[in-house]
């Protein structure tokens, strides 16, 4: 398969390279078009701030990685990229890589899925750019079949790999019912503001957000559908919160452990949980020695990510076998895509349908004409296919691979023969 | 029949064990296709235990409540069937292994021990009988529930206390289910048991007229009642939660037990059936 790729990477790459080759939606489809313009008949980018990814088929012979690189950085103007920066790859393992990179084994954070959305989203683009053809197509339904079976038939997705995430994945281990919860966020920082995303997407019944600039906690509260209280207001309510997460910077002590204690009787003993994800620490960690309350801090939740991350990479062989089982499908199917098998297959096709109604029918004629009636049907069929077969050995040929192989696909489609694997997909 | 009968006794605790393999196995493993195949083994195995009840009943002309290792033998199936009807309702996972044990350990003991019996002692011949060991039953089965899943509940707390994130973290359910679940079979025990004390009352002048109040039996049951009855009405009146409440569960469960066998092996009690 003369499939070409080249990718930059989190692991080719330090981030400064990655942007400057990073393509955004809007500049897509321009070099889509400038692509086509230089001889690539069929691909895919995929462009995210982990990485830079081209698919391509070309269009003629002497296209190379080379080039297409070429093409990128003249794009970009980008400079100071070198050759080990990008990684290469031809034809099967071009096709490996894709799937690797949609399966989420290739990813930064093993087995993100956002990946997979954003393979979904290029695969997308370049078909509204008719820049997939036959054969893209059917790597493109592929990939997306590998993607999906990884995350169902493997744990590869699951578990909480960021701490904020995983913050929330603990609260899930105390309450059955987020919804009937109040939480609190304090500091409206980028970490606050993931903890908050994660709780409102959770479903959290209700949602408070102070921060020390009240202007800044307002902007995250409108985001995310909450309610604002003053910073110097919330140590006199924070038994109303079931959750408190804090993310500030403040360099002292902001919930000492007398506080915790006065708000569990207040509560009647109702659990609590604090998560101090914050360096310095925000709440006093004594409070854990509290019945009832769930301190966990930064040290503890890693915990979390680490064991989650480790079982992550354990999942990597099956995600492997799987990208193999998927690869070999797809090869197999490709294969069939060669002039001399297809054309002994629809010849065989045709003689099993002449043969079964000359069957069926032969009593019907006597018995001195039933010879005849062998020798016009096979007469019939072998004018029919004469055109066929002439013009699919011509093509093998003469033209491109991927021409060939398009014919004979839409051909085998058509006439619904193909080997027993592609039947399934 | 009585072939059947005693094939049966001896495999039932071998499927017993077979299924908390199963279940134990994907405790630790998790894998997605093993949810269906522990849930057949533990059908099979329920389907396997009520044939040989029927069969029971009618081979020896009574059902097998007169002594106590045929009520070891309805225990476990009553334990397994109510655990069986919780995962189905409530689709809560992982709690399998910690309850399959129990039935396992009582149908080995039943089936150690259990005799083809045909002579029954006329003062069990009573329809109140019947009401009155079943609701027992269902009773002490709804506290051992509750017991299990009162462990499970200060085993989760205390590992997530600790952040130690092992397997109980990862697999049991959250706090509140455990709690709630706890409190449900307590519930459901202690109506149970209430319904088993009344009848049990009525029935006590009949068939024994000689009975003594200060009988272990009646002592360790009152007990046992006033336990779970102290716990419901705190939680009900939202003064107890958590720890402390699945810990008198648990008190309550054991106390259950010391009585039971107390009053039935060791001390002079009217209700030494065996």
């Amino acid at each position: 398969m003369n499939l070409i790729s080249i990718s930059i990477n989190h692991r080719t790459a330090p981030v400064e390279l990655r942007e400057a080759v990073y393509l955004k939606e809007d500049e897509i489809q321009p070099f889509i078009n400038l692509a086509k313009e230089n001889q690539l008949k069929e691909g895919l980018i995929l462009s995210t701030c982990n990485r830079t990814e081209i698919f391509c088929i070309p269009g003629k012979e002497d296209l190379t990685h080379d080039k297409i690189q070429g093409l990128l950085l003249k794009y970009k103007t980008a400079q100071n990229i070198s050759e080990e920066n990008f990684q290469k790859y031809f034809s099967r393992d071009a096709v490996e890589h894709l799937f690797s990179v949609a399966t989420g084994i290739d990813s930064l954070l093993i087995g993100d899925n956002q990946v997979f959305k954003q393979v979904k989203d290029s695969f997308q683009l370049a078909e509204e750019n008719h820049f997939a053809g036959y054969i893209m197509h059917r790597i493109f339904d592929a990939a997306i079949r590998t993607g999906k079976r990884a995350i169902s038939e493997t744990a590869i997705s699951e578990g909480a790999v960021t701490v904020s995430y995983a913050a929330v994945q603990l609260t899930e281990k105390i309450f059955s019912n987020l919804n009937k919860k109040t939480a609190l966020v304090i500091g409206a920082g980028e970490t606050g503001e993931i903890a908050a995303k994660h709780l409102s997407e959770r479903g959290i019944g209700s949602l408070y957000v102070t921060n020390r600039t009240q202007e800044k906690a307002e902007k995250l509260a409108q985001r995310l559908n909450a309610k604002v209280i003053p910073f110097s207001e919330f140590r006199d309510s924070i038994h109303k919160y079931d959750i408190i997460i804090s993310a500030t910077s403040a360099p002292e002590i902001l919930i000492p452990k007398e506080d915790v204690k006065n708000a569990l009787k207040k509560r009647n003993n109702n659990p609590m949980i604090l998560m101090d994800i914050a360096i310095p620490r925000d709440i006093d960690p004594a409070t854990k020695e509290i019945d009832y309350v769930f301190y966990h801090d930064l040290d503890s939740l890693n915990i979390i990510v680490e064991q989650n991350l480790a079982k992550r990479k354990s999942e990597i062989p099956k995600v492997k076998k799987i990208i193999e089982e998927e690869l070999d499908n797809i090869w197999g199917w490709y294969n069939s895509l060669q002039a001399a098998p297809a054309i002994k297959d629809l010849r065989e096709f045709f003689e099993e349908i002449r043969n079964e109604e000359v069957e069926k029918n032969k009593n019907k004629f006597a018995s001195e004409d039933q010879d005849k009636l062998d020798i016009v049907t096979k007469r019939i069929i072998n004018k029919i296919l004469h055109h066929p077969t002439i013009e699919l050995r011509k093509a093998s040929e003469s033209s491109s691979s991927i021409d060939t192989a398009t014919k004979i696909g839409i051909i085998r489609d058509l006439f619904g023969i193909g080997n027993k694997k592609s039947e399934k997909d | 029949m009585i072939s059947a009968i005693h094939t049966i006794n001896i495999l039932l605790p071998f499927f017993y064990f077979a299924t908390l393999v199963v279940y134990y196995y994907d405790f630790i493993k998790s894998e997605k296709k093993l949810v269906n195949i522990k849930r057949v083994f533990l059908f099979i195995t329920l389907l396997l235990h009520l044939i040989y009840i029927v069969l029971r009943t009618i081979a020896f002309d009574h059902p097998p409540i007169t002594n106590v290792f045929e009520i070891f033998t309805i225990l476990a199936i009553t334990i397994s069937f109510s655990y069986f009807l919780v995962e189905l309702v409530s689709d809560i996972r992982g709690t399998g292994p910690f309850i399959i044990i129990l039935p396992f350990i009582f149908q080995l003991i039943s089936s150690l021990f259990i005799q083809d019996l045909t002579q029954v002692k006329d003062v069990l011949r009573s329809n109140l009988l019947g009401i009155h060991v079943i609701s027992a039953l269902l009773g002490y089965s709804g506290f051992t529930i509750s017991a299990v899943y009162g462990f499970l509940y200060l085993v989760l707390y205390k590992d997530i206390k600790l952040n130690k994130f092992g397997l109980i973290f990862n697999r049991l359910p959250n706090l509140e289910v455990l709690e709630r679940l706890s409190l449900y079979s307590a519930v459901i025990g202690f109506i149970s048991l209430t319904i088993a004390i009344v009848i049990g009352v009525i029935w006590l002048p009949i068939a024994f007229p000689h009975f003594s109040y200060m009988d272990p039996k009646l002592i360790g049951t009152t007990l046992v009642w006033l336990l779970y009855a102290i716990g419901i009405t705190t939680k009900v009146l939202g003064k107890w939660r958590g720890k402390k409440l699945v810990m008198l569960s648990i008190a309550g469960f054991t106390v259950a037990i010391l009585s039971t066998i107390l009053s039935n092996f060791l001390a002079q009690s009217f209700h030494s059936f065996y």
